[in-house]
């Protein structure tokens, strides 16, 4: 009489995948053979496949970072519950440029567009500067760097405002206003990083234009636990020495973890002796940057309470850093330096030099029902800057800084932003159907300090909501489609110089540097998609809008950025930043062949630009030339070609390109690129993996290739850049000492020390030579407190 | 293994084919010039200007398409806080407060469609302001925003 649907037919099977750590594994994929069906492991690592005939079956578990495990079962007519499956780590086994592993396939099969998914392992392997220098292998990723230790996310050329960071399910909100300001993200935390690229409005809201970096948290330690590990760095080119150590405890429910992080570097090296800031020869002692100095330091500390249906976890986190500029010249300004003192050391921070810190609480909750999940984020944040330089009375200031002024003398920028943040989501599954939907709110507060001025202080208030569907069609077809609606509002604070300036008839004023405006911004975006695995090939498809609400600076912004030479003004009548973009991702995925096309077709009818203009203003400006905020229709198209083929057993070979065209279609900068347009470029490496089981376990050596063509498609005022080569040389492995595995990675990056110049440097406009040879060391320890050891 | 390779060729063709760009209308990327070396130019690197007095400002310009505008820039340097653009440094006097330093900002527009201009202003200097180690900036752009810089050092006496 009840006739149960087919799908039904069949027991449940249910199981969970844990480390050797016990530490529970979250994302790992498991097939069920003969069918074929893949499912990823949930939170606590559990997982279920419902209708499972009644038989012989073979299961196969994968995990990024870990050993694919085989085992089989029989399936009676009772549900199973499967003994914890066990995986082993095998960091090593990563590949440098197709990080080839099946968590990464799976997700990508579930994401119509172009993404990147690396561990902490390929981190430590790669480890750059930054967060973001240490992922600048892969395809469509670039930075916009500022010395050793800063640098900001370029997706497929797209950077600043148009990229959102992500971090513990959090939007970032840093100072996203400048080239020279660095993520306040410790990469020492960093579980996972996952890239996407292109416009993710739908998931992200305004900004996520160019793509998302979302950082998630490491893995949960596993119940009755308690143990840590310890990683070591050491860098040659600009003497960093540093660490970070963590230590985390588990009762069943209750667990802590925390994680303190710590490093120091001096002025870097690179390959000149001197260099010209104009014609005037600056000579570099040491070969060494001037003022490039600096150190970080950051706490992090989590806790929570995890069963299989509830989970709240707490975060609480500052990162702190002081950092150096290069002192010959302050943006585009020669300065003139004292040699004594600058020379003295190469580990002494002077003028100019800016200090951040930035404080995260946050708090996740997850909770689970039937198939369904409902998640709460909630998040309060605090970023707060300052930069630090001589006086220098620019334009119209007065010779002498009065004492009378409240900011101190050396104090030329302060900013100091608040923002709370809300996301609410629900995951409910529904036949085929997995329907998300959900909302985020988020309210920022900027003030600011200092005798210089840029931008002005605003309050801002966003809200969004969004439905999103996946439709599994069957095995091989996911279709998904997303709508979102986003509501925010600046108002911007007027601002008035503190000194007067002189108008052509003699009067002295004092000029009003922003307007009090309040502009209200209405966006629908969408994005439709679909994933197609028939089997080794695959193709994936999106199509999707993005949006951008102007920034503060682009909307009232009146004043002199007096280390570049411009006076910028902003246009309150701006419109809200659109793009559209058709993703196209195909490739064959074998055994020991992989290959990988994704191009892209991006328009954007109303792209905001920094229009240098013909005219000088003497007033407003200061002399200066002046730079409109405009909008401008703007074509953007590129690709990433990724080939990976594995030969001999032992040796892989891989290849990754890129190539990226921009073209303004109107205004004033017609037919020219935008700033900061990457060169095509290719990375083309070899690795031996040799099976030295006893001496170096999980051993790899990588010799690269670093090959960027020249950029002539140049805008002011910037200049083209030469082509160039770099090789860079890795190798690591695990040592065991007692039961542990101690990982160790060295890298020689720049090996040839060659002098070059990087198109999408802070420092490219006044011709500083990117880092020479840097040998990079780092070293991780675990170590167990409580609990089972690797091994 | 014959479809991988077929695969192959078409992603490179494919690949090949959005790399090339055909019959790009050329856009401008060339600075405008401050020539230096011309005859007339003053003041240059070193000169020396006298309080109470004016002095004629001369230099050439020119670009490969159009000039757009100028603007000058005289103010002090006691705390020497900048140096030239120049190859060659001028010797300077000890560092000092400055009091009533001499503080000229001005812009100036070029007649439009010039290649080759040549600026000619008069510059009077006052006679009650500081004197000593001054800076003389010249901004020149062109009609696309190609902005180029010239910071000299004077003295003014």
């Amino acid at each position: 009489m009840f006739a149960l649907p087919a799908k039904l037919v069949g027991q449940t099977l249910s199981g969970k995948v844990v480390s050797s750590t016990g530490q529970p594994l979250t994302g790992a994929t498991i097939t069920v053979m003969p069918e074929k069906i893949t499912r990823p492991s949930g939170v606590n690592g559990t997982f279920r496949f419902e209708a499972v005939k009644k038989g012989r079956h073979s299961l196969r578990i994968s995990f990024v970072g870990f050993k694919t495990v085989a085992s089989s079962f029989i399936m009676s007519s009772d549900s199973l519950l499967l003994k914890d499956i066990i995986l082993r780590a095998e960091e090593g086994q990563l590949q440098e440029i197709t990080i080839k592993e099946d968590y990464q396939q799976l997700r990508r099969q579930q994401v119509s567009l172009s993404m990147d998914i690396v561990g902490a392992d390929y981190l430590r392997r790669n480890l750059g500067g930054s967060l973001m220098q240490s992922l600048e292998k892969l395809s469509g990723i670039k930075t916009i760097g500022i010395g050793s230790g800063g640098s900001k996310p370029l997706i497929r050329g797209l950077g600043f405002n148009q990229v959102v960071v992500v971090e513990n399910g959090i939007r970032h909100e840093g100072q996203q206003w400048g080239a020279d300001h660095a993520l306040e993200i410790d990469q020492f935390a960093a579980g996972r990083v996952e890239v996407i690229k292109g416009p993710s409005a739908f998931l992200y809201g305004s900004e996520a234009i160019g793509g998302a970096i979302d950082i998630k948290p490491a893995a949960l330690p596993a119940a009755h636990t308690a143990g840590g590990s310890a990683d070591l760095t050491a860098k040659s080119n600009n003497g960093l020495y540093g660490g970070s150590v963590n230590l985390y405890a588990r009762k069943q429910r209750v667990f802590a973890d925390s994680r303190m992080t710590w490093q120091e570097y001096g002025d870097y090296g690179v390959p000149a002796d001197t260099i010209f800031v104009y014609d005037y020869a600056v000579p570099l002692h040491e070969n060494r940057l001037r003022n490039t100095t600096g150190q970080e330091r950051n706490v992090h500390l989590r806790t929570g309470w995890l069963t299989s249906q509830f989970q709240s976890v707490f975060y609480l986190s500052q990162t702190f850093s002081q950092s150096g500029f290069f002192a010959n010249a302050h943006g585009l300004e020669p300065r003139r330096v004292d040699l004594d003192l600058h020379d003295r050391s190469s580990r002494d921070r002077q003028l100019p030099s800016q200090q951040v810190s930035h404080t995260k609480i946050i708090s996740q909750n997850e909770f689970r029902y039937g198939q369904n999940r409902f998640d709460l984020e909630l998040g309060y944040q605090r970023n707060f800057r300052q930069e630090h330089s001589r006086y220098v009375n620019h334009g119209y200031m007065p010779p002498v800084y009065p004492s009378e002024q409240s900011a101190p003398q050396t104090l030329e920028r302060e900013y100091d932003k608040t923002v709370f943040s809300a996301n609410i989501k629900n995951e409910l599954v529904y036949k085929n159907h997995t329907l998300t939907i959900g909302a985020s709110g988020e309210q920022q507060h900027n003030t600011i300090g200092g005798w210089g001025f840029l931008i002005p202080a605003f309050t801002q208030t966003s809200a969004g909501a969004f439905v999103f569907d996946k439709l599994k069609v069957s095995e091989k077809l996911l279709l998904q489609a997303a709508l979102r609606y986003d509501l925010g509002r600046i108002s911007i604070r007027e601002y008035k110089d503190w000194f007067t300036s002189q108008s052509e008839n003699g009067n002295s004023t004092y000029l009003t540097r922003a307007e009090a405006i309040t502009r209200t911004f209405k966006n629908v975006n969408w994005s439709a998609g679909l994933n197609y695995t028939p089997g080794a090939f695959f193709l994936k498809f999106n199509a999707g809008s993005g949006f951008r609400m102007p920034i503060a600076k682009e909307l009232a912004a009146n004043g002199v950025n007096y280390h570049y030479f411009r006076y910028e003004k902003g246009d309150p009548s701006l419109s809200a930043e659109k793009s559209y973009q058709l993703d196209l991702g195909t490739g064959i995925n074998a055994e020991k062949f992989t290959v990988a096309l994704t191009p892209f077709l991006n328009y954007f009818p109303s792209y905001i630009y920094l229009n240098p203009t013909a005219r000088h203003d003497y007033f407003y400006g200061a002399g200066n030339q002046v730079f409109n905020y405009a909008q401008s229709r703007v074509l953007r198209y590129g690709s990433e070609l990724q080939l990976s083929y594995r030969f001999l057993n032992n040796w892989n070979a891989s290849l990754a390109g890129e190539y990226l065209y921009t073209r303004q279609l109107s205004g004033a900068k017609r037919g020219y690129a935008l700033p900061f347009s990457p060169p095509a470029s290719a990375l083309a490496g070899m690795t031996y993996e040799p099976n030295w089981e006893r001496l170096l376990t999980d051993a790899y050596f990588t010799l690269d290739c670093r090959l960027t063509a020249r950029q002539n498609r140049i805008v002011p005022p910037e200049r083209p850049t030469p082509a160039y080569q770099i090789f860079s040389f890795s190798a690591g492995g695990k040592v065991k000492t007692g039961a542990q595995y101690i990982s160790v990675s060295l890298q020689v990056q720049n090996a040839l020390n060659t002098r070059y110049l990087s198109h999408t440097s802070f420092y490219r406009l006044i011709g500083l030579p990117e880092a020479g040879r840097n040998v990079i060391l780092a070293v991780k320890i675990p170590f167990f407190i409580k609990g089972k050891s690797t091994s | 293994m014959k479809q991988i390779s077929q695969f192959i060729l078409l992603t490179v063709i494919a690949l090949f084919t959005v790399a090339c760009d055909k019959d790009e209308p050329t856009v401008d990327t060339a600075y405008p010039v401050i020539d230096a070396t011309a005859a007339g130019t003053f003041p240059v690197q070193c000169s020396t200007v006298k309080r109470g007095e004016k002095f004629t400002f001369r230099a050439a310009f020119s670009d490969n398409m159009a000039l757009g505008s100028y603007s000058l820039d005289i103010h002090h340097n006691f705390d020497h806080h900048t140096h030239s653009t120049e190859v060659s440094d001028c010797s300077t006097d000890p560092v000092k407060k400055p009091v009533n330093p001499f503080l000229l900002i001005k812009s100036f527009d070029i007649p439009e469609n010039q290649r080759a201009y040549t600026a000619t202003q008069e510059i009077e200097v006052p006679a009650d302001i500081d004197p000593g180690d001054y800076h003389f900036m010249i901004r020149l752009t062109d009609k696309e925003g190609w902005q180029t810089l010239r910071g000299i050092s004077i003295k003014i006496q």
